[in-house]
């Protein structure tokens, strides 16, 4: 193949359609971070949102126009060397909301828990591909995949980062589950699940903080309010409530332009949505996000082998994973856990990330053909 | 890839895109529920958010005396609100964080909050009034963690110490019982209206009407934009016809004695003066802070807060014995050339009574039985009249009934006759029920069971004293009213015939107490203006009959006077009473002269006040 075939051939098969949805996304939400931030003096968020979404997408293009075979060589080293961050994260960083999660990087700062949940997805993926089974996964190679995973989770809890921690557990769910577990053990995890988690809270009670703790008996019985979390909740409710269906129009929101959402441009990026875009809004953008969704399941389908469509899924799962958590806590579904929504909340690990797994899925489609 | 695993593959995958499709479904439902089926209702909660009506408070009327001069201000002032509404803390986590810092206790935040819990929530409720610089610098501080807590502008009245008190009266917060009564129902709790006094009896003159602002405020409740204003219309002034020169001067002569003094002008019912001592500082109601001082003053044994110009009842003694000369002479059953021989003694109707004077006066004439107020010559008028006529004429007169001051709680006092007695003592035995003629003995001096109020007896002799002309005592002008646009009722007037002798022989007699240099008795000599001819009575009210049961209680004799003057033509009538005082012409009738003194210094331009205080400026409106 010579050159400029190659060169074309890229552009080619590149997913245009995906492509184009992620940043539409975008533009919703740095439309909603100016109008979170405007009324703050001196606040520049929507500015450095904007240089993470232009670095976002030309991680993007770089990790797409590798070919993720040769990132799954390299995953040990790159695998290792998270791990190793994780460890250094804690000891080097900064307390935010109780958690040390960050590192300073000069002018920014950044959460390698985010990034890290890539090289998850792909070290994942090749274990899970490389793997000679007949229909259903063994317990040990279940829980060696527990391990792979399970590792950054444990270095994230100690941070302690339980709602980054949380959100490994789809990259696990859905690799073992496409692998091949017996129904019967599928039964057995959920039950589990179901008994555990009542009991894992007097089991937690020491381990958890109090912030954490506060929240989920907050969810459970949104009447008692010790520090105003179920107060957030609420005023997220009457944003997206008072929203109605065209929205109070963009920079008119009055929960948002008043402050009286709390956390606007980050994890409550969507009630935002919700009060100035109204339910058309909401629509079109859980459209746009269920685009991406499908539209990596397609890729997934068409991927070449396991390895491909091992790595799709993981980033369709995290994806799916804060899609779900976020908006539904927003309407008061589920707790507050600090969650970001992808290619909307403000923030560039959380920006970055995304683009990085969009990046993958399109690598993955761009060598869908065997040649 | 093997075809086989492949499918099973796209078959758990196809698990999971139902998986994304039932959530995201779901999500759909959520926010069609709160944006579609319950938008209205979120709606509304995002108003309440953000548009407030700051109240903008209306201030009060002042009131000023017949000069134009200041006698109650407004002052700013500031209190710390709470408003329980949108607050993200408890109740506790707040009053735990601002008890100490205003200084005061958890308890009594909790308290104040506690008596409003049925109120909406929007409301607010107040945690300390009349801040100062530091409370105020104090909670700006804490404004961005607790937006909860407020300051607000709420101007004070500013009365002038104790000056005139139970006249003026003072405001406070509106009460549960108050918002019962008809001319209260506009009001809601919090809002400030007169308690006692003119400030309640004038309230809807004085108080004005509140207006409003509709503001956009951020979640810090700054203000961020005015929709609109309805602005405050201010109350009105209100002019008394106080005079502050003579006040002062009655309340000075009074001093730390228990008692009250009048002045009115009998030809108008213009009250000049009317002091209640002991007296008491409004100011102390503006805060409750001051509850420790307000609690004593309740407790305090003298009744501070009694206005006893108006409200206590008590035997007028020798005063009495002016009605009881127009009375018998007008029934004609005393002539004016009746002598009566006083021994000090005589045996009445089997019992033996008593002259003041031991010994007796001997032959006396009318004249100088009531320049000496010989007590044996009007046990003998009384004698004559008999009860009933001696009530006909004394109520006739303006005795034993309410003057229809314009304030609340006057008492009616009391005249007895055979039908009041009848019916005061319905329940006990018949025997007991009937008029005993000893009884009249004791009234025709002016004791045993009459009773008169200091405004109600003053206001008689007024009216005696210009020809049997009542007009009704008031302070504040109904015509002046009338030009601010409030009905005010006309003044009440009534007459009685009196014959010119009647009255001739009462005031010089009358003139002779304070001014015949020539009787040695010359009671009111202490009354007496130079220039200014002054006219009255003395009187000494036995209290030991009356308060026989409490010991324990001072049994001086009641000192008072009432008098007029000039005594031809009165302008103005004065009644002074001092509590266990002793003798009248020694009690009470250096308070009247302070008060003649000083208006006839007023009148011939001889007056130069100390500090005679502003003059307001009065601002009509139409």
């Amino acid at each position: 193949m010579s050159e400029p075939n190659r060169i074309k051939g890229f552009w080619k098969d590149f997913d245009w359609a995906l492509f184009a949805a992620a940043v539409l996304l975008c533009t919703i939400g740095l439309t909603e971070i100016y109008s979170a931030t405007k009324n703050i003096n001196g606040d520049i968020a929507f500015y450095k949102q904007l240089a993470f979404v232009c670095a976002g997408v030309i991680a993007m293009f770089v990790i797409s126009s590798v070919d993720y075979h040769t990132i799954s060589e390299h995953i040990p080293w790159l695998y290792l060397g998270s791990v190793a961050v994780l460890i250094y994260t804690p000891l080097a960083a900064r307390r935010i909301a109780g958690a040390k999660s960050w590192i300073d990087l000069g002018p920014v700062s950044f959460q390698p828990s985010e990034l890290v949940k890539m090289v998850a997805v792909v070290a994942l993926a090749r274990y899970l591909a490389d793997l000679h089974i007949d229909r259903y996964m063994s317990m040990r190679q279940i829980a060696k995949a527990c391990v792979i995973c399970g590792i950054p989770v444990g270095l994230i809890l100690l941070q302690p980062d339980m709602g980054t921690a949380l959100t490994y557990l789809p990259i696990l769910a859905i690799g073992v589950f496409l692998r091949g577990v017996r129904p019967a053990s599928l039964v057995a995890v959920a039950l589990i699940v179901v008994l555990a988690l009542p009991m894992s809270w007097y089991f937690l009670q020491g381990f958890l903080k109090e912030h954490q703790k506060d929240r989920i008996l907050t969810f459970v019985d949104p009447g008692r309010d010790p520090k105003g979390k179920g107060f957030q909740v609420f005023q997220s409710k009457i944003a997206i409530g008072s929203g109605g269906f065209f929205g109070k129009g963009v920079f008119k929101g009055s929960q948002n332009q008043l402050g009286f959402l709390p956390a606007r441009h980050t994890d409550f990026i969507f009630s935002v949505v919700g009060e100035e875009m109204g339910f058309l809004g909401v629509l079109t953008t859980l459209g746009l996000l269920g685009f991406v969704l499908f539209r990596s399941l397609y890729n997934a389908q068409t991927a070449r082998d396991n390895l491909g469509l091992f790595i799709i899924l993981g980033v369709v799962g995290i994806y799916f994973f804060h899609i779900v958590v976020n908006i539904a806590m927003v309407i008061g579904f589920f707790p507050v856990v600090g969650i970001p929504l992808p290619f909307l909340s403000y923030g560039g690990s959380s920006i970055l990330t995304a683009f990085v797994g969009l990046g993958l899925v399109i690598s993955v489609r761009r060598r869908r053909y065997v040649n | 890839m093997q075809r086989e695993e492949l499918g099973v593959l796209r078959s758990r995958m196809s698990v999971i895109a139902y998986g994304v499709v039932a959530a995201l479904l779901i999500l759909v439902a959520g926010f069609w529920h709160f944006q579609m089926a319950q938008s209205s209702y979120y709606l509304e909660l995002s108003n309440n958010n953000q548009y407030k009506q700051i109240p903008l408070i209306a201030p009060r009327g002042r009131i000023l005396d017949r000069e134009g001069r200041v006698l109650v201000d407004n002052r700013p002032s500031y209190d710390v609100v709470f408003v329980r509404e949108g607050s993200k803390h408890s109740i506790e986590q707040t009053v735990a964080a601002f008890a100490s810092g205003l200084g005061t206790t958890d308890d009594d935040l909790l308290d104040r909050i506690h008596k409003k819990r049925a109120e909406p929530k929007f409301r607010p409720i107040i945690l300390k009034e009349d801040i100062n610089v530091a409370d105020i610098a104090f909670v700006k501080a804490r404004l961005m963690d607790y937006p909860e807590i407020r300051v607000e502008f709420q101007p004070r009245r500013k009365y002038r110490g104790d000056l005139a008190a139970h006249a003026i009266g003072y405001v406070g917060e509106v009460g549960p019982e108050d918002l019962k009564r008809d001319d209260f129902k506009q009001y809601k709790s919090g809002d400030e209206v007169g308690k006692t006094g003119l400030e309640r009896v004038y309230n809807n003159v004085l108080r004005g009407k509140d207006g409003y602002r509709q503001v956009v405020v951020d979640n810090l409740q700054r203000q961020k934009e005015v929709l609109g204003e309805e602005e405050s219309i201010p109350g009105n002034d209100i002019r008394t016809t106080l005079d502050l020169d003579l006040q002062k001067a009655a309340e000075e002569a009074l001093g730390d004695q228990t008692g009250a003094a009048i002045a009115i002008d009998p030809l108008t019912g213009e009250v000049l003066v009317m002091a209640s001592k002991p007296s008491f500082d409004p100011n102390v109601f503006a805060t409750r802070v001051s509850a420790a001082a307000v609690q004593a003053l309740n407790e305090d044994k003298r009744h501070p807060f009694r206005n006893r110009v108006i409200q206590d009842k008590y035997a007028p003694g020798s005063v009495f014995k002016v009605f009881m000369t127009v009375a018998g002479l007008e029934a004609q059953t005393l002539s004016p050339l009746d002598h009566v021989n006083c021994a000090g003694t005589e045996v009445i109707y089997g019992q033996t009574k008593h002259c003041w004077k031991a010994g007796g006066h001997g032959p006396i004439s009318l004249y100088e039985a009531l320049v000496n107020s010989c007590n044996i010559f009007f046990y003998n008028v009384g004698k004559k009249l008999d009860i009933d006529k001696i009530a006909m004429y004394a109520k006739q007169m303006g005795l034993g009934r309410t003057t229809g001051i314009d304030l609340l709680g006057e008492d009616p006092g009391l005249i007895p006759s055979r039908e009041w007695k009848a019916h005061a003592f319905q329940t006990r035995n018949k025997a007991e029920q009937v008029w005993r003629d000893a009884e009249t003995i004791n009234v025709a001096i002016g004791q045993g069971q009459v009773a008169v109020t200091p405004i109600q007896v003053t206001w008689a002799m007024g009216g005696l004293a210009s020809g049997g002309r009542l007009k009704q005592p008031h302070l504040v002008n109904p015509d002046y009213l009338n030009k601010l646009g409030f009905k005010g009722k006309p003044v009440r007037e009534e007459s009685y015939e009196v014959g010119a002798e009647t009255l001739s022989i009462v005031t010089q007699a009358m003139w002779g107490v304070v001014n015949d240099v020539k009787e040695y008795g010359r009671t009111g000599a202490k009354a007496a203006v130079p220039g200014f001819d002054v006219a009255g009575k003395t009187g000494t009210a036995q209290v030991v009959a009356l308060e026989a049961q409490n010991k324990s209680e001072d049994t001086a004799d009641n000192a008072w006077f009432v008098g007029f003057a000039p005594y031809r033509s009165p302008e103005i009538v004065v009644g002074v009473f001092v509590e266990h005082g002793g003798h009248g012409g020694v009690a009470s009738a250096p308070v009247a002269h302070a008060i003649f003194d000083t208006y006839y210094r007023k009148k011939t331009g001889q007056f130069n006040p100390p500090g005679s205080g502003q003059i307001a400026q009065l601002n009509p409106r139409p």
